[in-house]
């Protein structure tokens, strides 16, 4: 057989493999989604089942948010939202105080005109 | 000895005695737990304020105690509404009809430290979370009662001496009982500063913005200082009061499974837990949502903490005593090398007993596990200890919504999905790939 030929073959086997671990991964995905709460633990089987199914979630969730992501002005744009979001927090924390404080300071003004 | 010194003495000498009276050990304990629970309702506000105390530290006090003392009810008689409005024309300088739209005299609920009325807001305001509350707005207005605090003080300063004494006798010595009155007073003042709890409301509020199924009230804070906190009122039924809200069709499996996910990831994922969840902090809203209320006693974990929690719980579940207690290692529990083999033996056996088979009770694992525990002498930190309670209340609080529910169905995949989070992170696969390739050539060259 001709060289050609052989890698040709070489990368039909990878193909093979490919394919038949990819079908082998989206049946223990199809399995682990419709277990029952707590299957999960009945054995190595179960288990594995369980995992692919928690991982297909997650991957699902994360083509989600890189595809966000990716529509935003950065790429990094998730991380840039959270830490927003924590410092309007501490800001409007801080305002709530100062808010208490200042609540606290006219009641005192109040008291001394009256 | 003073007429108040006695009757505390005589009332906890004669419910201890009648909580000794059997032969078995563990009815003995139990008894004894129920007897000193009624002792302390007896003796009034102070003494079930410090049997609170007692229920949140596993890490200092047995388990049949901890958690028989969860059932105090720290209920009092209302004071009259001139006293509370007194306290609030003194924090504000105005009538609550004038810093309020209207102010209703009749408590919605009274306790030892604080009285509840109801009122609306005045004026419309933005809240530190969330869309605006317009004018008009329920409120709940929590107010310091005046004299609470030093009432008592006054008791816990009657009870110093008796716990003096007490702690001469061998067996009280290890609880400490006059450092338990020293956190009870420290704790007591700043329970009776509201602007902390409100402060933790809104982090609260914060972390759990995105969860269309909780509620956090909202503080209003310029209605708030040291002796008054106000909040939106949310309307809802306690968990024992459950009856209406299942007759309207709530979902109470699914509810029942967001309340034991909303612990999760408080603990796993947030590093801040609400560790004072009892029938009376949470409540279910006419939507179907879970809305926490009082945030008086909150605990944090930090990163490490928290894998190894998964660690534990997914080991807990899966039935690993082994790998349970190396993990709990380090969360601070260290069992010494001569007791090692017979801890891991009788967690493994309560493991077999309450959680192989469904309905798994993590109740009666965590009574025994901390049972365990005490009996070998194995010192508990207070943070495991009071997630280890925590989670049994998540389960009890989970159980009222949805009796069927076995909360390790939750938890099991929570904690599998943190910890495979946490293998796959780049930093733990770098730091394990060497070991992992020696290990693949030493299975190849043999």
């Amino acid at each position: 057989m001709p060289s050609n030929d052989q890698f040709i073959r070489l990368l039909a086997a990878w193909a093979l493999v490919h394919e038949t671990a990819d079908e082998g991964w989206k049946a223990a995905i199809e399995r682990g989604v419709v277990q029952a709460p707590g299957e999960m633990g009945a054995g190595p089987e179960a288990f594995v089942n369980g995992l692919s199914a928690l991982v297909a979630d997650e991957k699902e969730r994360l083509k989600a948010s890189l595809s966000a992501a990716g529509s935003g002005p950065a790429q990094d744009g998730s991380d840039l939202g959270v830490h927003l979001d924590e410092l309007r927090f501490e800001v409007a924390e801080l305002r709530g105080q100062i808010e208490s404080m200042q609540a606290s300071l006219d009641a005192l003004l109040r008291r001394s005109e009256g | 000895m003073s007429r108040r010194s006695r009757q505390i003495l005589l009332t906890l000498a004669w419910h201890a005695l009648r909580g000794l009276v059997h032969f078995s050990a563990s009815r003995r304990r139990a008894a004894f737990a129920r007897e000193m629970r009624l002792a302390l309702q007896v003796l009034g506000p102070a003494f079930v304020k410090l049997g609170q105390v007692v229920s949140v530290r596993p890490d200092v006090f047995g388990p049949e105690l901890v958690f028989e003392f969860e059932k105090l009810q720290d209920q009092v008689a209302s004071l009259p509404a001139s006293e509370i409005r007194s306290v609030i024309e003194a924090e504000f300088g105005m009538a609550p009809e004038v810093l309020f739209a209207s102010f209703e005299d009749t408590p919605l609920a009274s306790a030892s430290i604080a009285q509840v009325h109801r009122a609306t807001l005045a004026r419309s305001y933005r809240p530190v979370v969330g869309a605006v509350l317009p004018a008009g707005t329920n409120l709940a207005v929590k107010v310091v009662r005046p004299g609470g605090e030093e009432a008592i003080l006054a008791d816990i300063a009657t009870a110093r001496p008796i716990a003096a004494r007490l702690a001469r006798i061998k067996r009280f010595a290890r609880y400490n009982l006059e450092g338990l009155l020293d956190e009870f007073a420290s704790t007591l003042c700043s329970e009776c500063d509201l602007r902390r709890e409100a402060r933790v409301a809104d982090r609260f509020a914060f972390d759990f913005r995105d969860d269309a199924l909780m509620v956090v009230p909202r503080v209003v804070w310029p209605c708030t200082s040291r002796r008054v906190l106000t909040t939106e009122f949310v309307e809802g039924w306690r968990l024992s009061e459950l009856g209406e809200p299942l007759a309207r069709g709530i979902d109470a499996r699914r509810l029942a499974e967001h309340g034991a996910q909303v612990f999760l990831r408080q603990v796993l994922e947030i590093g801040r837990f609400h560790a004072d969840l009892h029938p009376a902090n949470i409540f279910v809203t006419p939507e179907g949502r879970i809305c926490y209320l009082d945030f008086g006693i909150t605990g944090t974990t930090s990163p490490s903490q928290r894998i190894a929690i998964a660690q534990v719980l997914a080991a807990t579940v899966y039935g690993d005593a082994d790998r349970a207690l190396r993990y709990s290692a380090e969360l601070g529990l260290v069992v010494p090398a001569a007791r090692e083999a017979v801890v891991r033996m009788k967690v493994g056996a309560l493991m077999a007993q309450t959680l192989a088979t469904a309905p798994r009770d993590i109740r009666g694992f965590a009574v025994g596990f901390l049972r365990v525990l005490d009996d070998e002498r194995v010192e508990v930190p207070v943070g495991y200890g009071l997630l280890v309670k925590a989670l049994v209340t998540v389960e009890g609080v989970a159980r009222a919504l949805y009796p069927e529910i076995d909360i390790t169905e939750v938890a099991g995949p929570y904690a599998t999905r943190m910890v495979a989070q946490w293998t796959f992170q780049p930093a733990v696969i770098a730091k394990r790939l060497p070991q992992a390739f020696s290990a693949a050539l030493r299975e190849l060259a043999g």
